[in-house]
């Protein structure tokens, strides 16, 4: 297994710069790539215990994969095919396929690594890839959005390691466990990176422009699996190392409640789904033990709703109203939105079970009212009116119904949820947020100030968010 | 002291990416800042010593920990690679932004 994981570790850089080679095999060598970590990560699942690999003693490279590892993995398996398979029929370049490897296998990396500096080389790897990707269709905007992501990321980074140095310095060893004999700055550096780099609470308010200003499958992609890559860590960390968990916890409770509130007055589609990003981040975060589960279920999700909302007619839910979509395609918007509404018989109505099982009362009560939240947010896709015939592009489908059977087969992980008491409490949770919608957030038209967003605030707001950590973390 | 010239030059590279307009200026900020980062881990690691770690016949010497050196070699390398793409992307934005101020440059390209 040790030899497994190295060579799977290696193999889409490797099977990414052969693209560069062979550049007619690009499509065929990029799905191949995804479906052998699909295949890992269903190896890890059959695995009864962790596998751990110590490189060069304990000064370096730690891995460690287990079944948490293995839904990240697998996630990040079934995005990139979805994505892939959607641009198959598109005339994307050989560049554009290997750069989809090479963010692949840095996630794999960072899926994998439980050192602050593997974690590190992930990360960096992953955010170059992506902003070649942003940047891809090489207009002004979409230039302009690459490096403005690049650039808070890499500021980000920067301050983490310094954090990751502080931890150095006080353990000898780069390793997630010596976080807890740490000084409170390294784990307000550390985490202010990882925050922003994951995009959750106010450090990720960089989100909603990159992803809804990206093309179709890269927010895909962004959403699905490229936040996550700081995610993990987080959860990795909060379960290593007991004293931080209810750090990581606080943080999770404030996104969720903060995407679902600028989820709710936001008018365009793209930068709706991009906050309930932000808010479902909260959720994988706000119970490590099951924070795997729950990345599956959203990673699934949120990529397939991009993929239908770049086939929508308009981006504006006001216009949207005014126009028939497809009566297909609004049955697979339907899915995919009471998914992530947590309904019965599809992944969400698990994994938020899953989640609200394993908090303390207080948090349960918290984000039992952000559930009502995300059903408001999604009503607003699922009462659109239907029954127009426009037809979607040729590689949608095939994607969209991957992913969508995903969130079907996905259930088998976990049919303990299925009781009646749960799917009670789902549908009632459903029923408050819809009868909301109708009554109070139909007719609203508020329109929340973006000043927050600007590139000055957002490098700004990490020196607060670091303060903030700073403060947290003292009393421990 | 060092450590706190180090830090010192973190936070002037930090604040220069804030208070800076020209979107050149702030890259060369970010680099600034990256260049404190790489400081500060070479003076962690000369805190056991100032030498080359290099086995020799000699006697045992106060050698510097080869771990942050070596740790910090990568990040040198991944934020020139950045720093690269960074300021092609800032000559292709200058072709319509010649100004490169980064509020107008944001202004325009914001829905």
């Amino acid at each position: 297994m040790n030899t497994l994981t190295i060579a799977w570790i290696g193999l889409p850089f490797f099977v990414g710069f052969s693209i560069y080679l062979i550049p007619k095999l690009d499509k065929y060598l990029a799905i191949f790539g995804a479906i052998a970590s699909a295949a890992y990560a269903f190896q890890l699942f059959a695995m009864p215990s962790a596998v751990t690999l110590e490189l060069l003693d304990n000064f370096s490279v730690t891995l460690l994969v287990d079944r948490l590892s293995g839904y990240f993995i697998l996630t990040n398996a079934l995005v990139t095919a979805a994505v892939i398979i959607y641009c198959w029929p598109t005339d994307k370049t050989a560049f554009f396929y290997a750069q989809i490897l090479m963010v692949h296998g840095s996630l794999n990396a960072a899926f994998a690594s439980t050192d602050f500096i593997s974690l590190y080389v992930g990360l960096e790897v992953s955010g170059i890839a992506a902003f070649l990707l942003i940047a891809y269709a090489r207009t002004d905007r979409s230039i302009w959005v690459a490096l403005r992501y690049l650039f808070i990321s890499n500021t980000a980074m920067l301050f983490y390691l310094v954090g990751a140095v502080l931890v150095y310095k006080a353990s000898n060893s780069f390793s997630f466990a010596g976080l807890g004999a740490a000084p409170p700055e390294a784990i307000a550096l550390i985490f202010m990176g990882l925050l922003v780099k994951g995009g959750v609470f106010v450090s990720g308010l960089w989100l909603p422009l990159t992803h809804s200003e990206s093309e179709t499958p890269v927010s895909a992609l962004l959403s699905g699996i490229v936040v996550k890559a700081g995610v993990y860590p987080l959860v990795r960390c909060a379960l290593m190392v007991e004293e931080v968990a209810p750090i990581v916890q606080i943080f999770g409770v404030g996104a969720a409640f903060m995407g679902v509130f600028y989820g709710i007055f936001e008018k365009d589609t793209k930068r709706m789904l991009a906050f309930s990003t932000v808010s479902q981040l909260g959720w994988i975060l706000v119970a490590p033990e099951v924070g795997g589960f729950y990345a599956l279920a959203h990673g699934l999700v949120k990529s397939a709703l991009f993929l239908i909302a770049g086939s929508l007619p308009s981006r504006d839910f006001k216009e949207l109203q005014q126009k028939q979509i497809n009566t297909t395609l609004w049955i697979a918007l339907v899915v995919a939105s009471l998914s992530i509404s947590g309904f019965p018989f599809l992944v969400g109505f698990g994994a938020k079970m899953l989640t609200l099982k394993n908090l303390t009362p207080a948090y349960a009560i918290a984000m039992n009212v952000a559930a009502v939240g995300t059903a408001i947010l999604f009503a607003k896709f699922i009462f659109l009116p239907r029954g127009g015939q426009t037809a979607a592009k040729p590689g949608f489908w095939p994607a969209v119904l991957l992913l969508l059977g995903g969130l079907i087969a996905a259930n088998a992980f976990d049919v303990q949820a299925y009781t009646l008491e749960n799917m009670l409490k789902a549908i009632a949770i459903i029923g408050v947020g819809w009868l909301a919608y109708f009554l109070i957030f139909q007719r609203t038209a508020i329109k929340l100030p973006r000043m927050l967003e600007q590139f000055d605030h957002l490098v700004g707001f990490m020196s607060l968010i670091s303060l903030l950590l700073f403060w947290i973390a003292l009393p421990k | 002291m060092l450590e706190a010239l180090v830090l010192a030059t973190v936070f002037c590279g930090f604040f220069g990416i804030i208070f800076k307009k020209n979107l050149i200026m702030k890259i060369v900020c970010m680099d600034v800042m990256s260049t404190g980062v790489i400081a500060y881990y070479v003076v962690v690691a000369s805190r056991s010593g100032w030498l080359t770690p290099i086995i020799s016949k000699g006697k045992n010497v106060a050698y510097a920990d080869p771990v942050p050196q070596a740790v910090i070699l990568t990040a040198i390398v991944i934020g020139f690679s950045i720093q690269a793409l960074m300021l092609v992307s800032v000559m292709k934005l200058a072709r319509d932004n010649p100004t490169l101020e980064s509020n107008e440059i944001e202004m325009n390209n914001t829905p």
